[in-house]
């Protein structure tokens, strides 16, 4: 299954102003993957992002999108394997309802009207959204119009998810419902978040973009483990794994860092 | 600001209201659409000082109101909303036009007024047919229909962006006011070169969203056509409906009904 691999090399771009925005980025993440992207403001995840649905073609380097490298005759290739979820969704909510908005893809792609029917119908059920097929996007919350956004793109088909931010906007609750549907799907996943504990629920795999270079790509434990590299690429652990406020004020203010385990994060404990 | 939102955002209930099902709202949108064309044509083209010829018009909206089972204050409502518009129109023809036109009962009815209570009438007729319209049909149906009957495909996608993104250009412009207005007191702040920047800075937001949307079709494989699961079906109560009112649109504008009539009853009062 080497086609649903996103393969990243040497990629630079700069702005028309001349703003180097990627200078040599590189990784390669292979079928079903999910990893995070993380990093500073301004560190280039957009750019990098803009590259993989191939809205931008890179001035130097190559983007792979499962089996074929990204140019302009297969973008509808990648564009029908590379699903986007954009930050804000009122961008990407466009059409006059839901379900107008959520048949839009299939449409373009000619299939004809009982197929996109039942795509449209899967996508909604598959996310709970069916109740709001009939509702225009400007009338939901924004959970709400998260979860259609998720539809928008289910409905394609798509091979790879690529996700801008997914958490912003949302209340802890609609946070937790998005989590569990994204934790729910086998796609390869590509999530650009500030958002650490959502990436520790959901990726197994960072790479951390610092200055538009990658500063680290590993597993996201060892990254969070590292306050070092979080430091220096102007991000912080998790507040998972950030010691309680409270405990740590009982207990004497040095801890060995060694004796930290993850084990006793985990469990619950009590201020009684 | 509060007034103007509020204003606008009620244009949902036309929504609401064009989502129920009633045989109105089910008829084909194309056909509701032409008919509502014709009759604006109809009443716009009578004479300059006609006004009882106009009343007969009447009888489209009211029966249209009545099978849809409109709210009728809504739209009154609405029609005042807009009525400064043709007030201001029409509100200097009696000083320009004094001419005596009419003697009734003794008074004389110069040109300017009977011109003035045209125009009235004739936005009365004509928003209401519109308003509608929007509400038996929705705005994408109207939209929908205008594209099938041949209108031009950039002008009909300008209409649905609109119709969306309007409410979210409402809100930006109402956020960077309220801004403004937290950080100026006394009149102070509220200039014009301030509000010029803030008219640029709207702008320059609404080009990066126009820029963004268009990222966001492109994704989902936009080639310049919308295309919409729309099943639509001209049958026999769509040709009825509108070769009916073509008919009496045609008859309401070539004889003077309410003159006959009243020609009618003064010979039988004879």
């Amino acid at each position: 299954m080497s086609h649903h691999i996103v393969a990243v090399q040497d990629l630079h771009y700069t702005y028309a102003d001349g703003t180097p925005a990627v200078q040599g980025i590189s990784f390669r993440i292979e079928h079903g993957e999910s990893v995070a992207i993380v990093g500073a403001n301004g560190a280039g995840k957009s750019t990098l992002l803009r590259h993989l649905n191939g809205y931008l073609t890179p001035q130097h380097g190559t983007v792979q999108i499962g089996d074929f490298a990204l140019s302009k005759e297969l973008l509808p290739q990648v564009r029908r394997t590379v699903g986007m979820l954009f930050q804000d969704p009122d961008d990407q909510l466009f059409m006059p309802t839901v379900r107008d908005d959520v048949a839009f893809g299939p449409l373009n792609l000619g299939l004809p009207p009982d197929e996109v029917e039942d795509r449209v119908t899967a996508a909604l059920q598959r996310v709970g959204a069916e109740h709001l097929a009939d509702r225009p996007p400007y009338r939901l919350s924004s959970g709400e119009k998260r979860t259609v956004a998720i539809a928008t793109i289910l409905s394609m088909q798509p091979q790879i998810l690529v996700m801008d931010e997914p958490s912003s906007g949302l209340d802890p609750a609609a946070r937790r419902r998005l989590i569990e549907l994204l934790a729910s799907f086998h796609h390869t996943r590509i999530i650009a978040t500030h958002d650490l504990d959502l990436v520790l629920d959901l990726c197994t795999r960072t790479i951390v973009i610092h200055q538009g270079k990658v500063m680290a790509d590993r597993p996201t434990l060892e990254i969070f483990d590292d306050a070092d590299l979080l430091r220096r690429s102007h991000l912080e652990a998790p507040l998972r794994l950030q010691s309680c406020p409270i405990c740590t004020k009982r207990l004497p203010p040095h801890r060995d860092p060694e004796a930290h385990h993850h084990d006793d994060l985990v469990e619950p404990h009590s201020h009684a | 600001m509060a007034k103007i939102e509020s204003a606008f955002f009620d244009i949902s209930t036309l929504d609401r209201l064009a989502s129920r099902d009633n045989p109105l709202n089910r008829l084909d949108p194309r056909v509701k659409v032409v008919t509502t064309l014709l009759f604006i044509v109809a009443v716009v083209s009578s004479g300059k000082y006609e006004v009882s010829a106009l009343l007969p018009f009447f009888l489209f909206p009211c029966a249209l109101i009545a099978v849809a089972d409109l709210p009728l204050d809504y739209l009154l409502k609405k029609l005042l909303i807009a009525a400064p518009f043709a007030l201001l129109v029409g509100v200097f023809n009696p000083f320009f036009d004094p001419a005596p036109q009419l003697q009734l009962n003794g008074f004389t009815v110069s040109g300017g007024w009977l011109s003035f209570t045209s125009i009235m009438l004739r936005f009365t007729l004509t928003v209401s047919a519109a308003l509608i319209l929007v509400a038996t049909t929705s705005f994408t149906g109207v939209c929908l229909a205008l594209e099938r009957l041949g209108a031009p495909r950039v002008f009909v996608l300008q209409l649905l962006f609109l119709y969306r993104y309007l409410f979210v250009l409402i809100d930006e412009g109402a956020r960077l006011n309220r801004a403004l207005t937290l950080r100026s007191f006394n009149g102070r702040g509220r200039s014009l070169k301030v509000l010029g920047s803030l008219l640029g800075q709207l702008l320059l937001r609404t080009l990066d969203r126009a820029q963004r949307i268009h990222m966001a079709m492109l994704c989902r494989g936009f080639d310049g056509e919308v295309r919409m699961s729309r099943q639509l079906h001209i049958g026999g109560r769509e040709v009825l409906f509108a070769a009916g009112w073509a008919c009496a649109f045609l008859l309401f504008r070539t004889c003077h009904l309410p003159q006959s009539l009243g020609l009618l009853i003064e010979r039988l009062m004879e």
